[in-house]
């Protein structure tokens, strides 16, 4: 599957892969390549860091929890806490990958870039990337449409 | 006795979301009391017993990543 992705594409999918790992979590998800693209030219132009979406995805996660009258504060989402074994891809994150190889198909690109990986973790409707973005007013949309 | 019905949002949109979200935060905190567990000198019989699962698989998830830790 791998070996039409760009340099760029394949960086990506092996930082969301390192993070997830670093941060001790079994699979890896939407939300871990979306903060590998927080380089990417697009989520820059919005004006929004890694540091800030890894906030937002924080947030994100204690507002979700308070719904159910849940605070987590003595269990840090992102604590280092390495896991052993080699993350899988989630459902998200396959989601995200599906969805972005299918929109790079439609375009007629031969390759896969880093730019129609960003396209597939945008398209999704739910879960933690659209849910994230929104909390940081971002409007997911508008930044679809851009890509 | 008065069970309390748990109030379900009307849309489901966040509880599916705090689904998802009090799913991560048990493994975390299954992690982390596994962890000390183990440090506190736990065999892998007991946790297993504490957390209701069997004893093959708490060590099938954790034993690498707690082994991994202490060296």
């Amino acid at each position: 599957m791998f070996e039409r992705f760009t340099k760029d594409a394949r960086a990506v999918v092996h930082a969301a892969v390192s993070d997830a790992k670093a941060t001790g979590q079994s699979t890896v998800e939407a939300e871990h390549l979306l903060l590998a693209l927080a380089a990417s030219p697009e989520l820059r132009s919005l004006g929004l860091d890694r540091e800030q979406l890894a906030d937002a995805l924080i947030e994100e996660e204690r507002r979700s929890l308070s719904v159910v009258g849940l605070s987590a504060e003595n269990y840090q989402q992102r604590k280092p806490a390495s896991s052993a074994h080699e993350p899988r891809f989630g459902a998200s994150a396959k989601l995200a990958l599906q969805r972005g190889v299918k929109l790079a198909q439609l375009r007629g690109g031969r390759r896969f870039r880093a730019q129609d990986l960003l396209a597939g973790v945008l398209a999704a409707e739910h879960g933690r990337v659209p849910r994230a973005l929104n909390l940081v007013g971002i409007d997911v949309d508008e930044l679809r449409g851009r890509i | 006795m008065v069970v309390q019905s748990t109030e379900v949002p009307e849309d489901p949109v966040d509880a599916l979301a705090a689904v998802g979200a009090m799913r991560r935060l048990a493994d975390r905190v299954e992690a982390a009391a596994v962890s000390q567990a183990i440090s506190d000198g736990w065999t892998w019989a007991q946790i297993a017993e504490a957390l209701g699962v069997t004893r093959q698989a708490v060590h099938k998830k954790h034993a690498r990543r707690v082994e991994s830790a202490r060296d």
